[in-house]
């Protein structure tokens, strides 16, 4: 999936994703996409919950060798 | 056989055992206060706020219900001591706070992960023992009780025999000491169950609210154990004592300075002044419950530091809450668990320092 911003978060745990999600988006144009890639298994629900509250939105979740991956677009 | 039994090994099985539980529970139903404080601050979602809350409830009527029914004195814990060092509560549960976020989780947390396979969180808990002892009888002793536990105020002086929120009352109101009591942790159950209960959300929950209710049972089995079965007369100066406690007096689960004394037993071991305790043996417990649900849901795997940024930020994390969690006589389960149990005015002081100190961490990484 195409992608404008990549965020690494990988290693990090509860509560350090979350809030470097929280930054990257705000550093998103309306439409762009950021690739975030996680280690911590809470990681994908925290951040749907944080798109819910902010009102951007979760493309697609997956994970990969061992990781989580989120698609998030700024809205 | 409980009565053939003997108070000390009682003590020691029994903790196990309920740590052993504490930490499959909390393990299975992803418990964290830090997770909690990151919920409410960062997406503004309360629920496990209210688990926390949920717990801590169930944890105080428990305990007061022990209290009150003669089988446990909680004035006589730590917690409810008639001297209050604000500023320690105060300044240590800040520095724990900063700690924990920087770190990634508190002690409690650390542990679970290191059940579940965590080499960073070994390393973790090790350097948070280091310095805690450090805090407790090393060179930050000193300064620690120097300058700041002296900063404390006598409650004493104003009548008032100890810390609970139930003492106050009564001297406030001249309400006889029982009844004052009962309507103290009456009000306090009820407002909190209702704003615990608000939440439609939580409510549908019931795996969440199960957890809470089984984990505040456990922190009231910890004062039933240390405060009744393991209170009797040591048989060589026939004085009733609290057996099997590093405090020497009832305890219920903590994890700050039991880490340190865990490490000082391994270290010297041959020192027959030095045993067990039932800090030692819950810190043993939260693992092997946390290593039996990581297993058994097949989530057991080894982790390690992401980067020299990673170890270095996990380092600081570690020293700051062994500093600040024996600083501020507790972590987020000895104060945030069993201290608000007893409804102990210093605990509410040192949670507010946790919480604060957390969330401001929290809201300068989010700048």
């Amino acid at each position: 999936m195409q992608h404008h911003k990549e965020l690494d978060a990988s290693g990090l745990t509860c509560p350090l994703p979350i809030i470097r999600t929280k930054k990257a988006m705000l550093g998103l144009r309306p439409g762009e996409v950021l690739r975030m890639v996680s280690t911590d298994p809470r990681a994908p629900q925290d951040i749907a919950r944080l798109m819910a509250q902010s009102g951007d939105s979760v493309l697609r979740q997956l994970s990969e060798n061992g990781k989580f991956v989120s698609y998030l677009r700024k809205t | 056989m409980m009565d053939a039994m003997g108070p000390a090994p009682m003590v020691l099985w029994g903790g196990l055992a309920l740590s052993l539980v504490f930490g499959a529970v909390a393990g299975k139903s992803d418990f964290c206060i830090m997770g909690a404080v990151s919920d409410a601050a960062v997406l503004g979602d309360w629920r496990r706020v209210r688990s926390w809350a949920l717990t801590v409830t169930v944890a105080m009527f428990g305990a007061h219900l022990l209290h009150h029914a003669g089988f446990i004195d909680l004035s006589r814990s730590v917690y409810q001591r008639p001297l209050l060092p604000w500023l320690s509560l105060l300044l240590g549960g800040a520095v724990f706070g900063v700690g924990m976020t920087i770190a990634g989780g508190c002690p409690n947390k650390n542990l679970l992960r290191l059940g579940g396979g965590s080499i960073r969180s070994l390393v973790v808990l090790v350097f948070l023992g280091l310095v805690a002892y450090m805090t407790l009888k090393g060179v930050l002793a000193p300064w620690r009780a120097g300058y700041l536990d002296t900063v404390a105020m006598d409650l004493s002086a104003l009548g008032l025999a100890n810390q609970s929120l139930a003492t106050a009352l009564t001297r406030l109101t001249g309400m006889p000491g029982q009844t004052a009591l009962l309507v103290t942790i009456g009000v306090i159950g009820f407002c909190l169950l209702a704003a615990i209960f608000k939440d439609p959300d939580f409510r549908r929950d019931p795996g969440q609210v199960a957890a809470a209710v089984v984990l505040g049972l456990l922190v009231a089995a910890g004062w039933y154990l240390t405060g009744h079965l393991g209170y009797a007369e040591n048989p060589d100066t026939l004085e009733d004592v609290y057996f099997a406690t590093n405090s020497r007096t009832l305890e219920s689960l903590s994890f700050v300075a039991p880490t340190a004394y865990s490490l000082e037993l391994l270290m010297l071991w041959t020192d027959k002044s030095l045993h067990a305790t039932f800090g030692i043996v819950s810190v043993i417990g939260i693992v092997l419950g946390s290593f039996v649900v990581a297993r058994a849901q097949g989530q057991f795997h080894w982790e390690g530091f992401a980067s020299l940024q990673d170890l270095r930020n996990h380092l600081l994390g570690a020293a700051l809450m062994g500093f600040g969690g024996v600083t501020a006589g507790g972590c987020t389960i000895g104060q945030g668990l069993s201290g608000l149990s007893t409804l102990a005015l210093g605990s509410m002081l040192a949670v507010a320092g946790i919480v604060a100190g957390s969330v401001a961490t929290m809201k300068w990484l989010e700048r």
